[in-house]
């Protein structure tokens, strides 16, 4: 048996649509609501249900073409991965050491990861771009940003 | 309406707006030049740009960067082959073939020209349609818009391409599932969020269409090794004259004519949009043609060139009509930007033509504006534009990921959504990886509120009852098209196996660059 996209969809959003549906009945609903025609678990359980529908037809339809297979091979998923942690990382970072630092540290690990390689630019690219940036939203927008946890 | 059309003009002419209009077109030109960022993913790094501005200037600006978007996707197209977006896919069938033969200046201008003739006469069509279809609108009870969001959904699904059709039903439904995590509107209930403090407002609009667009497209970039990939090779000075004669303007003229009325038409019908348009007119205009002429399409056809053109500004133009009247959106585009006028307190729909005429009358005016900015701005501009293009790739996507994440985090000030832009994106390349398109998801989003605002008041209304889809016979009327909408491409695609290689071309893409 051949298991293309198709087949994995299909599979995939069948399964969501059982957790969905399970959780939709346990939504807690407010005294009395159980008795109105429409309450909170209403539309998450005909959406379930539809979602279920949808992935069966997704699953009945699917042919058996070889063509549709997932194929991962030539996709750099190492590097895609490096940049998702460096944006977690940025994530954790802003609270505790302020936007400008943090987000120099995300612009020149994201430049060095992509493969720029020379201090200078990694440096112009960053250090002068994050500060007028920040220039711009303190001063001109006035918006207030933290200085991070560690500095205040 | 003569008076809404001069609240429009004096909103619109207020220079900030003027400014806006400006700023919106430049940056939706250098946005929609980038390879893989259309209209959508451009209007979306917008959004946290727009919050900081008044309902009218927000939505300004980004019509203007709809706009641009989809003149920089056809500058690239047409200089470089590589299709900013689907829209413009048709445009480098014959509009690099121009470029090969040292003509980039004239199919540049003839874009422009096109697209401004299509804009214009989708504008002024827009003006006397909207508000006769607002005005009709007004009697439309919940129960009817209930069908129009149900029509709205299953027409996007319709028109998702072949052996997409489950795929794009399965997005929508995803997106109305997205739309229920947070509180419960009516009850106040908490739904899905698993005892998260973070979750119970549910997940903003913002960062969902953030990290599905933006973060994603740009990161599937990276996916698949283009930022590896040298900058476009472009020679300026090479450009050539930008001038048209008399006898090319006469040859073209017709074709403009029609594929504007034609794409705006096109433009109207939820779901279908500013691909779809591209590519049934320039399918239109060859079946037109003269066998002679015919031949000519493919290798520097100026009619092929003008006929996508026209279509999909005057389709862009045309997917605003059920946006402002109905609030139902047209496009992924428009689907955007109907988020942003909740988020500002707006609904659209046929209230927002007597509730916030500035509004309604200053996007429409401001899109005429847009038209001439490109013409009279961009076009002698796009030289030096263009050279935006040759920025490094390892330069620019941390650059628009640092935009899309920080755009999300000044509007919370929350680190949480940084994480869930992450996790958001990791899903949405796994669903791309399968074929899934994101469009309806987003779509399904944004309108699962509402319909479960109007689908909770329908049966309230009937006790319960499911009476109201027939009783109502503008509903029944409704849901008779949806299902119509939504069989007619399955049955179809069950008859026949062979289809035109063009459409194939046009299904596969939209949804996802789709204006």
């Amino acid at each position: 048996m051949i298991l293309t996209k198709d087949h994995i969809g299909g599979l995939v959003f069948l399964g969501v649509s059982v957790v969905y549906g399970y959780h939709a009945g346990q939504i807690p609903l407010i005294p009395g609501d159980e008795f109105e025609p429409f309450n909170a678990r209403s539309l998450p359980t005909i959406l379930a249900w539809l979602c279920g529908l949808f992935s069966l037809a997704l699953l009945a339809s699917a042919k058996q073409d070889s063509n549709k297979r997932l194929r991962l091979l030539g996709y750099d998923f190492e590097l895609v991965g490096k940049l998702l942690v460096l944006m977690v990382l940025f994530g954790l970072t802003l609270d505790w050491i302020g936007f400008l630092l943090s987000s120099m540290l995300f612009l020149i690990g994201g430049y060095w990861l992509l493969g720029e390689r020379r201090i200078k630019t990694l440096l112009l690219a960053s250090v002068p771009f994050v500060f007028i940036f920040w220039l711009v939203l303190v001063q001109l927008l006035d918006i207030y940003l933290a200085p991070g946890r560690l500095f205040s | 309406m003569l008076d809404g059309i001069f609240t429009g003009l004096s909103t619109a002419v207020m220079p900030f707006n003027l400014m806006m209009v400006v700023v919106g077109c430049f940056a939706g030109t250098f946005i929609g030049m980038l390879p893989g960022l259309g209209p959508i993913s451009a209007v979306a790094l917008m959004i946290p740009i727009t919050y900081g501005l008044d309902p009218s200037s927000g939505i300004i600006l980004m019509a203007g960067v709809y706009y641009g978007a989809v003149f920089g996707g056809s500058t690239s197209s047409i200089l470089i082959n590589a299709p900013g977006c689907a829209s413009t896919v048709v445009t480098s069938f014959d509009g690099y073939p121009l470029a090969q033969q040292k003509q980039a200046g004239k199919a540049l201008a003839l874009a422009a020209y096109s697209s401004f003739t299509g804009g214009t006469v989708g504008a002024i069509i827009l003006l006397f349609a909207a508000p006769a279809l607002a005005t009709v609108s007004l009697s439309f009870q919940s129960s009817d818009y209930f069908a129009l969001m149900v029509l709205g959904l299953t027409a996007v699904a319709a028109f998702s391409g072949k052996g997409q059709v489950i795929k794009a039903l399965i997005m929508t439904v995803f997106g109305l599932m997205v739309a229920t995590v947070g509180s419960d509107v009516t009850s106040g209930t908490p739904r899905f969020t698993f005892g998260s403090i973070n979750l119970i407002d549910g997940i903003s609009f913002l960062l969902l269409a953030m990290a599905t667009f933006a973060l994603t497209e740009v990161v599937m970039t990276v996916l698949r090794g283009k930022h590896n990939e040298e900058e476009p090779d472009m020679d300026m000075s090479e450009l050539g004259s930008m001038k048209l004669s008399r006898e090319e303007i006469k040859e073209i003229a017709p074709t403009v004519a029609r594929s504007s009325v034609f794409g705006f038409i096109v433009g109207v019908l939820p779901g279908a949009g500013a691909t779809i348009a591209s590519f049934l007119a320039y399918g239109l205009e060859r079946n037109l043609a003269s066998a002679k002429e015919k031949l000519k399409f493919g290798r520097g056809s100026l009619r092929g060139l003008a006929a996508p053109e026209s279509a999909n500004n005057a389709a862009s133009t045309g997917s605003f009509v059920p946006l402002l009247t109905l609030g139902i959106p047209g496009s992924g585009t428009t689907a955007i930007m109907l988020g942003a006028l909740i988020a500002y307190g707006i609904q659209p729909g046929p209230r927002l033509f007597v509730d916030n005429p500035d509004v309604f009358w200053s996007v429409i005016i401001s899109m005429y504006f847009g038209n001439i900015v490109l013409l009279i701005l961009n076009l002698p501009l796009i030289p030096y534009i263009s050279r935006l293009l040759v920025i490094p790739r390892p330069i620019l996507i941390p650059l628009i990921l640092f935009f899309s994440i920080i755009g999300v985090y000044l509007v919370s000030f929350n680190t949480f959504d940084i994480h869930m832009m992450v996790i958001i994106t990791v899903v949405a390349i796994f669903l791309k990886l399968l074929d899934f398109p994101m469009a309806p998801m987003l779509l399904g989003y944004i309108l699962g509120g509402l319909m479960e605002d109007n689908l909770s008041r329908s049966l309230t209304i009937y006790d319960g009852s499911l009476a109201f889809i027939w009783e109502r016979p503008l509903t029944l009327g409704i849901f008779v098209v949806a299902i119509v909408v939504i069989l007619v491409p399955m049955l179809a695609q069950l008859r026949s196996s062979k289809s035109v290689k063009d459409r194939d071309t046009a299904v596969s893409t939209i949804g996802e660059g789709e204006g």
